[in-house]
């Protein structure tokens, strides 16, 4: 597996060495382009694309569920929707924007950018990176399928033992829910195992860990997080599938069980799975923010170091979660503690942002809007997390809508506009055009409008005393005066309608830049970092000749030199710098070939998932689907022979590198 | 590579396999169906095989002459037969050795399939020996280390069950670190010799392997035997006798820790109870009914006592009562028991639910369900 | 005009978050009404206050910075990598923030966990979708026998109460924002939550761990009535059980009730015409194994787990609004024929799940065996609901 190149022999020009014709099952396919190019690459721009889209799909569902809960919420007594798909539906909103929409969005933009941002021609394991994404993506549909076949999980994204129990939901949607995130789940594994060989083994030369580009840090600790989160929720969901589908009796209290087991192990999971929700748009506005400030990044170590420790510290604070559960003194006490500890790296990062554009020279393009609007958002999502670490204070405030309030500020005002800044930012990169401007300002300020006065409300709605997940609420509750809970509940309703404008100019934008956006000039923003040291899209191998590394930032350092007095003046542009990598460009480089069995693998998943909820027999079906994709991945060749190549290789030699 | 017939037969295999699925999902009630179903798989496969074994029938295909180097020495013929001989003997002795006979004839089918398949891929016999690797190391190896770590376990298995507790647990830690030691050597002395290597791998698995054909001759341990035979999976705690083997640490379980409503002390022959939440010992305790509420019992006093929860009678059949009686183990001192009590009613007026302890007069815990 | 906007934006922020916090909810959670509450209160205030002013700060810089250091064709500033002394301060002092915070929460957790100066015990459990109080045998405030009730708490003002909190089915959670913060009651475990009113007036809660179909349905009222109301309200619910007169609606009504509803809800000391007691058993109905005692029903001004007035639009906004002194007495009044919700109260005896929903539909009984959660359509007739509203109003 891993990449293949040819050994450099020969300094002929550049000969692309893509297969050309296909023989039998046993060889591999070489399509470049339609739609076998796409469901049988291996290429992580391709994948990182798809993985892209899938969330930007998701993200639409999950918006569509998102408006239904605010219609239902305007008024008292709501008729929108019924109890019961009211409780599907603020399920399956977390579920899909946690799952669907943000990790696979970050997985997208990791799989495109980091082995572009250490100068690296592919990941590590090519060909599990796609079954990695047919295993989300069929997870994802999977998941979504309950809505059809007799309704979606009703147990709230947090599932708690024993309402999501087979008595008290009888419908098969938990069952679903299990099922699907155990598929998005073994994605997860499999990309973050994938990515983090990735980072460590394939770097350019010269780049050490700490000339490294602050996104691919701070995704190096997401996918560690990745790595240790995902087994504790794996464990989880088979105890609660084996509740549910084979009388296990894990959470039952008259077998002697202990329902809180199934909080610490969904928290201990789903703590740190905030950061990993949180960090890679970390990491984005960390590259946006210097670019557009034509500054270095302030305390890159700092900010490093900050977002490792936050990786350590995020797994001693899960039961913060739970102050209000019960677990005695001395546990609130000490989680209470920790979890004050978490806010200091927290802050360090939100002060290097801040002197980040401090002393700048600032360009506020709409990358650079979205970046500073996550500093104050998140930063108000951050205070209010740090009011309720205070456990006593917390008590008034968990289960209400200042819960609701404080994670949407962090994850709306946080992960969701880093990534769009990474959108703005990085589109030119991907489509090579330009995401209109204009019309992404209108986007901007109608999102942070819109969220402002979505999620700014429900600060008052909670600590006026309206718990969350309910599926009406009563005038009876809500107060005297005009600004009482229902002028809020109602403003907050107003609210997700312009946000939802917002979102929409978003994608009004996509296409109109796909019609008609402006082309991209090869460095659009001036940029810092390697990715920009290719063409717009980039080749299918990334880099004609590999660069060597020789400082953090090091295509500014390459365009960018101090002069006598001590200013930066330009001494290279971006297309001379290309020049000099084609003047040297390997020979021959030679890609991992397409596949078919990462598709056929995963696509024996679901059908096994489908057998457990249904019928054993279907389950052996899918069971052979996995043994004979695992059998088919194992005897392919590990690239299609030198006679599917146009021209024929000049050469034998194959060098099997990382 | 592939004959067009083999390819043939194969797509009406694996559609064959689909209607399978669909119509088990489906339909699933039929037997014949599914019999002819099955059996259009299993013939289709076999014709798959045999296409793909003779090319079609073909001499040669593509101007690429087969090899004509003698066959090599196989095992399979040998194997196949005695696969053939095991399905007979099960057919009068025992399904098992059935089932190991169809395995091996199974085996020995794909195996002669491919191996003869690939002798006549080209003239390059290396070529096809790599061939036929190439197709079957992906499911040989799998198997051949699920088959052995299976037989491992499964030795190590009998070894436990034959030997003393204490020396299972010492066995295993013993085996345990030894693996540890070679594991180390070998990754500290990468150039080990492989004949080494593989001698002490081999000597360590025959070793397990012999000494747990050696404890399965033993038989499980006597300790077992006994408790099998007194029944310990039934729970007998409130019968005359003393049991032997029941759980004696309750209190280490996850839930045991937080989820005690409240303890019953016998100290010095009197019974005391102190529920969480009210201070001072209570001469009575409050069961919310149908709430399952687990109790602690803790001897503190000399002598061996079990607590016994009397809650009231319920109707059996017409008009026949039953006593509804809820008991520990009978422990020493120094012993704690558990015990979840679930009670759908409120006692009838004048005949509280008690706590008591056999053999101990006067003494007794109101249980007041509300 | 980036300015104009943020200090407009900032600006109505401010003033609507001021004003929105000026109205008058009942379950405010910035309005403590007992000590507990309060020492919550005077831990988070100043917590707010600090995060606030870190808020301002971090804002008004950010501000200044765009506003700045915009580009207006200044050299390319000084490729510095930070300055390590400034970064150092700025953790240093959130840091030292933090740890005050911190060891003032340190001993807030502790005082709200005291437990040893308590006065008074209930017990609590929670039930989809409505919460069971039980009051065990306390001689000092005249509880000679169990006292059973839901919906509505009634604790003595001023007295420390110890709420020893379970669940039958899956988790809720008990909160009452006015007294003190939510406990969770987990089923198998008891946890304990310590409440105190300071003065007798009714204090509105919600259950607040997601528990089913019916979650916002289920709420419930603390009723704080001074000691001598409450030494009143025990002696009522103490009173026996007194069987309707002969030949009246509420007769008829009885046994209406005896047949339809006496399955699953318990009336103290009621009897059949042999004289054998009546005891229900939800156990083999429901599948939380409880129903809520209806003895005494109309000394409750709620029912079904508080998501519905007994009492009509004009009695409730006299209980509700009346001052503490006036209110033991009109609580204690309870709910007589002229106060009666009588639209409620009857459209729940139609058709229960049709007000509340609750998984009664018959066909979702198979994974319970048959076990109801929640009170079903029982398919009474007009004149039954006639006969049982004339019953129930007698159980006073």
């Amino acid at each position: 597996m891993a990449i293949i190149e040819r050994s450099i022999t020969s300094t002929e020009a550049l000969v692309s060495a893509t297969p050309s014709s296909s023989l039998g099952a046993l060889k591999r396919p070489v399509a470049t382009t339609g739609w076998k190019s796409w469901l049988f690459t291996v290429d992580h721009k391709k994948l990182g694309i798809m993985y892209s889209a899938t969330a930007l799909f998701f993200f639409i569902v999950g918006g569509i569920e998102a408006v239904l809960i605010r219609l239902q919420l305007a008024a008292p007594n709501g008729k929108v929707l019924n109890a019961d798909l009211y409780n599907q539906m603020f399920t399956m909103h977390a579920t899909t924007m946690v799952f669907l929409f943000v990790m696979p969005m970050a997985a997208g933009l990791a799989n495109y950018f980091i082995p572009l941002q250490i100068g690296a021609r592919d990941v590590a394991f090519p060909r599990i990176n796609a079954f990695s994404f047919w295993a989300l993506l069929f997870g994802g549909i999977f998941l979504n399928l309950s809505w059809f076949l007799g309704g979606a999980a009703d147990g709230g994204w947090f599932m708690y033992a024993p309402n999501s129990g087979p008595i008290f939901s009888p419908s098969h949607g938990i069952d679903f829910w299990i099922l699907g995130l155990q598929l998005a789940g073994i994605a997860s594994l499999a990309g973050a195992v994938n990515l983090i060989t990735t980072v460590l083994n394939m770097r350019a030369p010269g780049m050490k860990l700490m000339r490294m580009p602050i996104f691919t840090w701070m995704q190096l600790v997401v996918q560690f997080l990745l790595l240790f989160a995902v087994p504790v929720i794996t464990v989880a969901l088979f105890l609660l599938s084996f509740q549910r589908n084979f009388g296990a009796t894990f959470f039952d209290v008259s077998a002697g069980a202990d329902p809180l087991l199934w909080q610490h192990l969904f928290w201990i999971f789903g703590h740190p799975e905030v950061y990993i929700l949180i960090l890679p748009s970390f990491g984005i506005i960390s590259e946006v923010l210097p670019v557009f400030s034509r500054k270095p990044l302030f305390g890159y170590p700092f900010v490093v170091f900050s977002g490792a420790a936050i990786g350590f510290v995020g797994w001693g604070v899960w039961a913060h979660h739970m102050f209000a559960s019960g677990l005695g003194p001395v546990s609130v006490a000490v989680f209470s503690i920790s979890t004050m500890a978490i806010a200091v790296p927290t802050g360090v990062k939100i002060v290097n942002w801040t002197m980040t554009i401090w002393g700048g020279k600032l360009q506020f393009t709409v990358a650079m809007k979205f970046a500073v609007g996550l500093i104050v958002l998140f930063t108000i999502g951050g205070l209010s997390g740090v009011t309720h670490s205070v456990a006593p204070s917390d008590t008034q405030q968990t289960d209400t809508y200042y819960i609701v309030a404080h994670f949407h500020y962090v994850l709306f005002g946080g992960a969701v506009f880093g990534l769009f800044s990474g959108f703005y930012y990085w589109w030119p990169k991907v489509f090579g055009k330009l995401l209109n401007e204009k019309l992404g300002t209108w986007n901007f300020w109608m999102m942070v409008i819109g969220m402002n006065m979505t999620f700014g409300p429900m600060h008052i709605l909670g600590l006026q005393g309206q718990p969350r997940r309910m599926y009406q609420w009563t005038e009876a509750r809500a107060g005297e005066g005009f600004f009482n809970l229902a002028f809020w509940n109602r403003f907050a309703s107003i609210g997700s309608l312009v946000l939802t404008t917002g979102v929409l100019l978003f994608l009004i934008n996509v296409v109109i830049t796909a019609r008609n956006g402006k082309v991209a000039p090869l460095d659009p923003w001036d940029a810092r970092s390697l990715e920009w040291m290719t063409s717009n899209p980039p080749k299918e191998h990334n880099f004609d000749s590999i660069p060597t590394v020789s400082h953090l930032d090091e295509f500014f350092h390459r365009k960018y030199e101090e002069d006598a007095n001590g200013q930066m003046v330009k001494v290279k542009t971006a297309e001379q710098i290309m020049k000099e990598l084609e003047d040297n460009a390997d020979a021959h480089i030679h890609m991992p070939s397409p596949s078919y069995w990462p598709i056929v693998l995963a696509a024996g998943l679901p059908v096994i998932a489908f057998g457990v909820i249904y019928s054993i027999p279907i389950a052996i079906f899918g069971g052979v689907i996995v043994l004979f994709g695992a059998y088919g991945w194992a005897i392919e060749p590990s690239t299609a022979p030198d006679d599917d190549f146009d021209p024929p290789a000049t050469t034998k030699d194959v060098v099997h590198v990382g | 590579m592939f004959s067009t017939g083999s390819k043939y037969f194969f797509g009406i295999s694996f559609l064959g396999a689909i209607s399978f699925a669909i119509y088990m999902f489906l339909i699933g009630e039929s037997a014949i169906g599914a019999t002819a179903l099955l059996g259009l798989v299993v013939a289709t496969g076999l014709l798959t095989a045999l296409t793909l074994t003779t090319r079609d029938g073909a001499k040669d295909e593509d101007g690429v002459a087969a090899s004509t180097a003698a066959p090599t020495g196989s095992i399979w013929p040998l194997i196949a037969a005695v696969g053939a001989t095991l399905l007979l003997v099960g057919t009068i002795t025992s399904p098992v050795v059935t089932l190991f006979g169809i395995v091996a004839l199974l085996a020995a089918l794909i195996e002669w399939t491919v191996l003869s398949w690939s002798e006549r891929a080209s003239s390059d016999v290396s070529y096809n020996a790599s061939l036929r690797k190439r197709l079957l190391n992906p499911i040989e190896f799998p198997v051949l280390a699920a088959v052995g770590l299976g037989v491992v376990i499964f030795s190590f298995s009998r070894i436990t069950l034959a030997v003393n507790k204490s020396v299972g647990a010492t066995a295993f830690i013993v085996l345990g670190s030894l693996v540890l030691a070679s594991g180390v050597l070998f990754s500290i002395r990468p150039n080990l010799k492989r004949g080494l290597v593989t001698a002490i791998c081999v000597i360590g698995a025959v070793g397990i392997v012999a000494a747990g054909i050696a404890g399965a001759g033993a038989g499980v341990r006597e300790e077992l035997v006994l408790a099998q035979e007194e029944g310990h999976y039934v729970h007998q705690e409130c019968g005359a006798e003393k049991s032997e083997y029941f759980d004696k640490l309750p209190l280490g379980g996850v839930s045991a820790s937080a989820s005690v409503a409240a303890h019953i002390d016998l100290v010095d022959g009197k019974l005391i109870a102190t529920v969480q939440g009210i201070a001072g010992e209570q001469q009575s305790i409050t069961v919310p009914r149908s709430n399952p509420t687990n109790i602690v019992f803790r001897n503190k006093s000399d002598g061996e006592y079990r607590l016994v929860a009397n809650l009231g009678s319920k109707m059996v059949t017409d008009g026949v009562k039953e006593d509804v009686v809820q008991c520990t183990q009978l422990i020493p001192q120094g012993s704690d028991q558990m015990l979840t009590l679930n009670i759908p009613k409120p006692a009838v007026a004048g005949k509280p639910f008690t706590l008591t302890v056999p053999g101990l007069a006067g003494q007794s815990i109101e249980v007041i369900v509300p | 005009m980036r300015r104009r906007v943020i200090g407009a934006v900032s600006g109505i922020a401010t003033t609507m978050f001021l004003a929105g916090c000026a109205t008058n909810a009942p379950q405010d959670t910035w309005k403590p009404k007992g000590p507990n509450a309060k020492i919550i209160d005077n831990l988070q205030k100043p917590v707010f206050a600090v995060a606030g002013i870190i808020g301002v700060i971090v804002t008004a810089v950010v501000i200044t910075a765009v506003i700045k250091f915009r580009d207006k064709g200044q050299p390319i500033p000084h490729q510095s990598h930070g300055n390590p002394a400034l970064e150092i301060t700025l953790t240093i002092i959130p840091a030292l923030i933090l740890t005050v915070v911190g060891v003032f929460t340190f001993r807030t957790v502790f005082d709200l966990a005291k437990t040893s100066d308590t006065e008074m015990i209930i017990n609590v459990t929670g039930q989809q979708w409505w919460w069971e109080y039980d009051y065990p045998v306390q001689n000092e405030y005249g509880i000679t026998q169990p006292i059973i009730t839901s919906g509505q708490l009634v604790i003595p003002a001023g007295t420390k109460v110890l709420l020893r909190e379970t669940s039958r089915d899956v988790i809720h959670s008990y909160w009452i924002p006015a007294l003190n913060g939510k406990r969770d009651a987990v089923p198998g475990r008891v946890h304990l939550n310590r409440i105190e009113a300071d003065k007798p007036g009714i204090y509105a809660g919600q259950c607040t761990e997601f528990c089913g179909l019916s979650h916002a349905n289920m709420r419930m009222e603390a009723i704080a009535l001074s000691k001598a109301d409450f030494a009143k309200w025990v002696a009522n619910q103490l009173k026996p059980y007194t069987s309707p007169a002969e030949n009246t609606l509420a007769k008829e009504g009885e046994a209406v009730f005896m047949n339809q509803c006496t399955r699953c809800h318990q009336v103290n000391g009621m009897k059949r015409a042999d004289g054998t007691p009546v005891i229900a058993a939800p156990d083999e109905n429901i599948v939380s194994g409880a129903a809520p005692n209806l003895s005494h029903l109309m000394s409750r001004n709620t029912f079904a787990g508080a998501t519905f007035d007994l009492l009509n639009k004009t009695c409730r906004k006299e209980v509700w609004g009346a001052d503490s002194e006036s209110f033991g007495a009109k609580y204690l009044s309870g709910v007589s024929e002229d106060c009666l919700n009588q639209t409620d109260l009857r459209g729940w005896l139609r058709n229960a799940p049709g007000m509340k929903p609750m998984y009664s539909n018959p066909a979702l009984l198979a994974s319970t065996g048959g076990k109801y959660r929640g009170m079903p359509n029982l398919g009474l007739t007009e004149s039954d609901i006639e006969k049982l509203v004339a019953y129930l109003l007698t159980l006073k």
